[in-house]
């Protein structure tokens, strides 16, 4: 099952990454619903990513909080910043249970860079129980240039600084981990 | 470029007030500290004082942080000139070359330092950090169990190996560290809504009874702690929906869950008042705690 990024999904994913250098860092990747694709080699788009969590990552609760919110209204997947290990698969297989597809996409921190000359991810997939990765082409993203274009400059703008995660919201409930200042700075680069 | 101070308009005085305060709170926000300390150093060294050896030191970890290996290494040029036979110091040229990957040569450093001064825990401990950062995470625990059979009360420490432990899912050891951070810091909550999670995590009715109390304990000890709340609502919801109970414990929690159901809707009418893109996050709490509602019953 292909997956494309907007800009918007991979730049939050970014900027999730780079506002803590020191931690792991892991979240949601959402798609639209869609009533049926007309075939399977139909890429799934993923319009959004909801920042999760940062530092520790393998407890339970707070993450069932966070699935259980966003699953009435999405469809996902999932994104993490370290190989797949038990935590990722873990998450994926929750999100497997209510969806039929679930993906890993991983972001490899040694070739972040503020230009973003090259995309950064790694795509994983589910084949006979194992986790995959597969290439990843500018077919990827749906539109690269702008991807790139617009990560970038939000990474020089520091904008990092005011994403917001799950884990920041759970501190302050004011805190919207939709970010939508940050959705307004992409679409406004757009 | 503009510069901090006129940027936001302040002295050095608050640049240096600045700086002790994120010392105090051990604030790990290395950009802020790299720009407001380059400046301070550059600008206005000689006004201020012995102050300047501590803030040398702040800024050249936050530089390493940044991966400024130039202020980095001017940072630590002046430390050395001062004081140069300190282990503090040595142990900061260890921290560079950890910063530059250089393991075996911070290793060696740290192995100096502990020859002359086997007491030292600042070089053990970041002996420990290395091995962490080399992914060794079983050597990293095995040394940091050795430390604290020496060194018992070191929280830092303890909370550190809580955290190696959970990332490799072994909860119940991670439990065990929380507990002897608990017994010597009882009025923490932070401590208790962890080892409410871990024991959540852990699974299993007992656990999940245990979590919940934990929870409840921890919101005694900060009624604000939203994590705390939430956790107290999934695991009361998970205990009553589990077909092992008797009619009576689910019915208390049945009971816990809604009271904790209620306070999380009010923290968020709370949160949302006045503002227009909090609703969605009151609206799907709503949400959530109505289909769990129905789960349970």
């Amino acid at each position: 099952m292909p997956i494309q990024l907007t800009s918007q999904a991979y730049c939050k994913m970014l900027l999730h990454a780079a506002k803590y250098p020191n931690c792991a860092v892991n979240g949601l990747l959402v798609a639209e619903k869609t009533k049926d694709r007309k075939k399977d080699s139909e890429p799934v788009l993923c319009v959004d990513c909801l920042p999760l969590f940062h530092g520790t990552l393998a407890l339970a609760p707070m993450l069932e909080v966070a699935l259980t919110l966003v699953t009435p209204c999405l469809r996902s997947l999932s994104h993490l910043s370290c190989r797949p290990n038990q935590v990722a698969e873990k998450v994926a297989a929750r999100i497997s249970e209510n969806f039929s597809d679930a993906a890993i996409v991983m972001i490899d921190n040694s070739r972040l860079t503020m230009s973003c000359f090259e995309p950064i991810v790694i795509i994983y997939d589910h084949h006979e129980n194992k986790w995959k990765s597969r290439d990843v082409t500018l077919d990827s993203f749906e539109d690269w240039s702008e991807a790139q274009k617009i990560t970038s400059a939000l990474l020089e703008g520091r904008s990092y600084e005011n994403l917001i995660d799950f884990d920041n919201h759970l501190d302050d409930l004011r805190n919207d981990w939709t970010n939508p200042m940050i959705n307004k700075s992409v679409l406004d680069l757009c | 470029m503009a510069s901090v101070s006129e940027m936001y308009d302040v002295g050095w005085e608050e640049m240096r007030d600045k700086l002790r305060k994120w010392r105090e709170d051990n604030r790990r926000n290395s950009e802020q500290i790299v720009e407001v300390g380059e400046e301070l150093i550059s600008e206005h060294a000689s006004k201020l004082g012995d102050d300047i050896w501590i803030i040398y030191e702040q800024v050249m970890i936050a530089a390493l942080d940044c991966s400024r290996d130039d202020l980095a290494l001017t940072c630590l040029q002046e430390l050395r000139k001062q004081f140069p036979d300190s282990h503090r110091v040595k142990r900061l040229a260890g921290m560079r070359l950890e910063a530059l990957e250089r393991y075996e040569e911070a290793n060696k450093h740290y192995d100096a330092i502990l020859q002359d001064d086997p007491t030292n825990t600042a070089a053990r401990k970041r002996k420990i950090a290395i091995l962490k950062a080399q992914g060794k995470s079983t050597e990293a625990i095995r040394e940091l169990n050795e430390y604290l059979e020496q060194f018992v009360g070191d929280q830092e420490a303890w909370h550190e190996l809580s955290e190696l432990y959970i990332n490799e899912h072994d909860y119940g050891k991670a439990a065990f560290c929380l507990e002897e951070l608990m017994m010597t810091n009882p009025h923490n909550h932070l401590y208790c809504e962890q080892y409410a999670e871990v024991k959540y995590t852990q699974g299993g009715l007992e656990n999940m009874e245990l979590s919940r109390k934990y929870f409840a304990q921890a919101l005694r000890l900060n009624n604000r702690n939203m994590r705390a709340l939430f956790g107290l609502y999934m695991s009361a919801s998970h205990i009553a929906s589990s077909p092992k109970v008797s009619a009576k414990v689910k019915k208390d929690n049945i009971k816990y869950a809604a009271w904790a159901a209620t306070q999380i809707n009010r923290a968020y009418k709370l949160a949302g008042r006045g503002t227009k893109e909090t609703k969605y996050s009151v609206k799907a709490v709503e949400e959530m705690l109505e289909s769990m509602q129905i789960t349970m019953s």
